[in-house]
């Protein structure tokens, strides 16, 4: 816990994290996920609106997009800069940045802020 | 060299022309009275595609049952006057034809021009002979979807003319399926002459419908009509027509109505799975599903009516089109329409007619 702000929980050094890997931590009552992708870091509750799945657990990639360029054209597939995560139970996936579902931006998983400080990675619980 | 004349000659390939009329008469109970009310007569003399047994479990008039006039696929040819006759009989003011026999063409695996002669012969014959826009009389013009230089062809021939008002696709058959970006050409086409898409089932040769081996045409009746529609309609949803040709009017038609919440529910499931596979379409593929058109005939009258309630509301009343499937057995009249009773009679007159009158330009 950061000595400065009492609703951020403390995660783990910066140096513990590999691009796409995850650790949990505990926040309130719920389970987060904290990933790293492209250098960056985000939190996620780690609890698939579908079925409860551990979606931080799953897969990180760039999400797989396609562009219709023109009648009779095979749509044109490739993967976008926007970062998702899948949930390892049946593949729901959500935006990194904003738990928003990749064909439903109805569907969210709620996210969480991720500070870093001195090296140390914390997820503000918030109030 | 020996004298055949002299000679004992056999044949070893004899080919007697028999006839399901002579041959009932001898074939086991209950099979001799199925065939002898069948009407096949000396049907399975020439060699059509399907004479041995000149029907499938899809033939309408199997048994002999339904005896109203038209109620099966004819033996004589149609004739002109007749259209307004079914029209009065049901108290329609306008209808949309479409060919019965194109319905088959799905069918058709040889590479011949046969379907692209029909299709066009169909358009100049139905414009000669039958169609009366004065009188209400309307077609749609068969798409021969297989070849797209024909199709254009037609289109091109009915844009102009306004006793055609529409496009039709007969969904069995067509490898690939709809949504393929080879049909592009033609819905880019229908969209500029602001022509909906009519993808009307069909299941001639139900025997192998799905898969062989069913028995009767309750079963490859229910099935083949829904497998028909419901795999075009995931093609032509998954492959992002809609986004493609966005004023592109689509319509499926004969398959019912409580089809479509199951199928599209069905779809969701997969689609929340695995978007990436749908990459055209910006939200469920059931949001645009439910943006088509649907006709409603056979409606599902002996659902329960909260089923039909809420097939009803999920499509919605202003996407539902009237449809009698005239003359064929399973017509629906349209007091099927005006008698449900979670309609309104804005809802009656929408699906009856307002609906079609914004689609199809009536």
């Amino acid at each position: 816990m950061s000595g400065s702000d009492s609703s951020l929980v403390e995660v783990g050094p910066v140096e513990e994290f590999e691009d796409g890997e995850h650790q949990l931590v505990d926040v309130g009552r719920a389970e987060v996920g904290v990933v790293k992708a492209d250098g960056e870091f985000y939190a996620l509750r780690n609890q698939c609106p579908h079925d409860g799945g551990p979606v931080c657990q799953g897969p990180v990639q760039k999400e797989l997009l396609g562009e219709f360029t023109g009648t009779g054209e095979r749509i044109e597939q490739y993967y976008g800069d926007e970062s998702i995560i899948s949930c390892p139970w049946h593949g729901w996936s959500f935006e990194l940045e904003t738990g928003k579902h990749i064909g439903d931006d109805r569907i969210q998983v709620p996210t969480y802020e991720v500070v870093v400080e001195d090296g140390v990675v914390y997820v503000d619980g918030g109030d | 060299m020996i004298d055949p004349t002299e000679e004992r000659v056999i044949d070893c390939d004899w080919h007697y022309q028999d006839s399901f009329k002579e041959i009932a008469e001898y074939m086991p109970e209950p099979w001799r009275t199925k065939y002898k009310r069948s009407g096949w007569d000396d049907a399975g003399v020439k060699q059509n595609v399907s004479s041995f047994f000149p029907t499938s479990t899809g033939d309408r008039q199997n048994y002999g049952k339904v005896v109203r006039e038209h109620s099966n696929y004819p033996d004589e040819p149609e004739e002109p006057e007749r259209v307004r006759e079914g029209m009065d009989f049901l108290d329609i003011d306008d209808s949309l034809q479409i060919s019965h026999l194109a319905l088959a063409m799905g069918g058709v695996t040889a590479d011949d021009e046969r379907v692209q002669a029909f299709t066009k012969g169909y358009v100049e014959y139905m414009r000669e002979e039958v169609l009366d826009p004065d009188d209400g009389v309307y077609g749609l013009a068969m798409i021969p979807y297989d070849d797209i230089e024909a199709s254009l062809e037609i289109l091109e021939r009915v844009e102009d003319d306004e006793a055609f008002v529409g496009a039709c696709f007969v969904t069995a058959g067509a490898p690939p399926p709809l949504g393929n970006r080879k049909y592009d050409p033609i819905y880019e086409r229908c969209e500029e002459m602001d022509y909906p898409v009519v993808y009307h089932t069909g299941g001639s040769g139900l025997d192998e419908y799905v898969r062989a081996g069913y028995q009767e045409m309750i079963e490859t009746h229910t099935l083949g009509f829904l497998e028909s529609n419901m795999s075009q309609i995931v093609s032509v949803a998954c492959q992002g027509v809609p986004e493609k040709y966005p004023d592109l009017d689509i319509v499926f038609m004969e398959s019912g109505v409580t089809y479509i919440p199951g199928l599209v529910s069905r779809l969701d499931e997969e689609y929340l799975k695995r978007p990436e596979e749908a990459p055209l379409l910006d939200t469920r593929p059931s949001e645009y599903i439910t943006d088509f058109y649907f006709g409603t005939q056979p409606l599902e009258v002996s659902a329960r009516n909260d089923l039909l309630e809420l097939c009803f509301d999920m499509v919605g009343t202003d996407r539902m089109l009237y449809a009698s499937d005239y003359p064929h057995w399973d017509f629906d009249s349209p007091s099927i329409i005006n008698d449900l009773p979670m309609l309104d009679d804005d809802d009656r007159r929408a699906i009856l007619a307002g609906n079609a009158e914004e689609v199809f330009g009536l």
